[in-house]
């Protein structure tokens, strides 16, 4: 049996359908996330399943029993918002011992978790600074050890990087993984971006529409999308001679397809093309590798392999 | 910071002289020496600001403008923290037509309201009396009071008390730990802005006041009527004194920007 399930989850807006049927099932410790684009229906699902938006149909199962019966406050889960939502009155320590102090948790006891919970994510010495005080990244880990002194059952991620720059991103991706890793809690990322859902997730759930249109790891639902949707959104495609191909996957050949070099990018660790062919403009991403590589305007083969 | 150019600074210059000529005018004239409103050229005198003490009911009517404007304020703006809750973050019905309600005794004019108090209190038993002063003001200030709360309750992240509400807050929690304080910002500048609007009523409480509950303006009202020594001026002066100690002081404490705006705790 899963640990959380969905079944035929639903939520409509007036004539809207926000979200349609939504079926999965999440295993204990597992990482998955919701990717789609803005009004796919992802929000509303976190929403539903952290009790803030009634489903309009449907189910939602922790460990069989019936989540919505449950109040949002006594879910105990874990919820670190896109703006963060600190308390901005109140202490870093002082927002992390919150939901202990919900929880009846002793003066003692408390202190020593959020001091614990505070180190996890590399925040010992900042307890006593208000939020303000703090940089966009420091509050997001201050958000995440808030969520995370509970002990929640899930933890729930809202766009939680999408406000920090890119390199700060990057960072804490690989951060959040090793803590998400270190804790083994069941997290529900929901994102509008792919490299950071393939990044974290152990299993992706790619929605349009209110629709899961493929649910599967990240690698596969690369290499093998479901739908034209999911081959466009996780990352770049080329549509010639009837197929898909991904940019990476093509390469300057002796004989093939025809084209000439409309524009050459460099990005530093590789080439992006754009190349005129018969069928259309084909996008083709090359490895730097330090040799000499076609210029604008040349005329060029591409060839890639059958699949 | 950008530098204005020298029409600008005119500008700025007469608007302030505008603004600030009548009060200067009126500090200068409480400094004469004569029984008569006049600008004092040569010989300077603080008559007037002892003949205040000859005069106890300008002060009683001083204690008594300070206590009303700080209860009627308070009153409004415990009224209006659950409207403005409300009418802030929900949609129902009638919510517009509960937001002009509030808003009403802006647009309706003091003497009319006066009128209307005078006669619903003689009807009450209400006439006259200090209590009645404090539910006409509650009525006068409210919109006030309900405009910053509203400010503040509106600007207030959702997520935050979502937030709480996971962690395993109860509402009253929420509201008590989290709503609250954020919105308390609002809160003493709603009820900053009530009291000042109430301590400077007149137009209405002329009408309700009866002799032994008049306020401070009422009673300098009432005074020049009959008078035209230069009395009121040296009361004036000395209320602007206090204002404007009571505004430095404010200023330092907490900052007159946050106090008249509202900005929250953590507004930079």
């Amino acid at each position: 049996m899963a640990f959380l399930s969905l079944e035929g989850l639903s939520k409509h807006f007036g004539t809207h359908v926000a979200v349609d049927g939504l079926t999965l099932a999440v295993e204990k410790g597992e990482f998955v996330s919701l990717l789609g684009p803005s009004g796919c229906g992802k929000t509303t699902t976190l929403q539903m399943i952290a009790g803030f938006v009634e489903p309009s149909g449907g189910a939602i199962r922790l460990e069989g029993r019936d989540l919505l019966a449950v109040k949002p406050a006594k879910r105990g889960l874990g919820i670190v918002f896109q703006s963060y939502a600190l308390f901005p009155h109140m202490t870093v320590a002082e927002n992390v011992a919150f939901g202990l102090e919900m929880q009846g948790v002793a003066a003692a006891e408390r202190t020593r978790r959020v001091g614990e919970t505070l180190e996890l994510v590399g925040l010992g010495t900042f307890a006593g600074r208000y939020p303000r005080q703090m940089s966009g990244g420091q509050q997001q880990r201050v958000a995440l050890a808030r969520a995370l002194v509970i002990r929640p059952q899930i933890l729930l991620l809202d766009e939680p990087l999408s406000n920090l720059d890119a390199k700060l991103r990057e960072e804490m991706q690989i951060e959040l993984r090793q803590i998400q890793r270190t804790v083994g809690t069941t997290t529900i990322l929901v994102t509008h971006d792919q490299a950071e859902a393939m990044a974290l997730s152990d299993r992706l759930v790619v929605m349009n529409h209110g629709r899961a249109e493929q649910i599967g790891p990240p690698h596969e639902a690369y290499e093998r999308p479901a739908t034209p949707f999911v081959a466009s959104f996780l990352g770049r495609t080329n549509l010639v001679n009837g197929t898909t191909v991904r940019p990476e996957k093509i390469w300057f050949a002796t004989s093939g397809l025809a084209g000439k070099v409309r524009t050459r990018i460099f990005q530093g660790n590789h080439w992006l093309y754009q190349i005129e062919t018969a069928d259309g403009l084909v996008t083709v991403i090359r490895q730097n590798t330090g040799e000499a590589m076609p210029g604008e305007g040349e005329a060029v083969h591409l060839a890639w392999a059958a699949t | 910071m950008s530098r204005n150019g020298p029409i600008a600074l005119i500008y700025h210059t007469l608007f302030v002289i505008f603004m600030l000529a009548p009060i200067l005018v009126v500090c200068f004239v409480a400094f004469t020496p004569e029984g008569y409103l006049s600008f004092p050229t040569d010989r300077w005198s603080l008559r007037w600001f002892y003949a205040i003490g000859r005069y106890p009911e300008f002060i009683s009517a001083f204690w008594r403008s300070l206590w009303l404007g700080a209860l009627s304020s308070a009153i409004a703006v415990a009224f209006s923290v659950p409207a403005a809750l409300a009418i802030g973050r929900h949609r129902f019905r009638g919510r517009d037509a509960m937001t002009a309600l509030f808003m009403s005794p802006l647009m309706i004019p003091h003497v009319v309201l006066g009128i209307a108090f005078l006669r619903f209190f003689t009807e009450l038993g209400l006439g006259g009396t200090f209590v009645g002063l404090v539910l006409a003001h509650i009525v006068v200030v409210l919109p006030f009071a309900l405009r910053l709360t509203l400010a503040s309750a509106v600007g207030l992240d959702r997520s935050i008390e979502h937030a709480a509400i996971s962690l395993g807050a109860s509402d009253r929690t929420v509201l008590r730990r989290i709503t609250l304080p954020l919105v308390l910002p609002g809160l003493i500048s709603g009820w900053a802005l009530a009291f000042i609007n109430s301590f400077d009523e007149v137009t209405m409480t002329v009408f309700i006041a009866a002799p032994g509950t008049e306020t401070l303006p009422v009673r300098m009202f009432l005074y020049i009527q009959d008078n035209i020594d230069p009395l009121v001026t040296s009361v004036s002066a000395c209320v602007i004194a206090i204002t404007a100690a009571a505004l430095i002081a404010l200023d330092r404490a907490y900052g007159l920007e946050r106090l008249l705006v509202g900005r929250s705790v953590d507004g930079r």
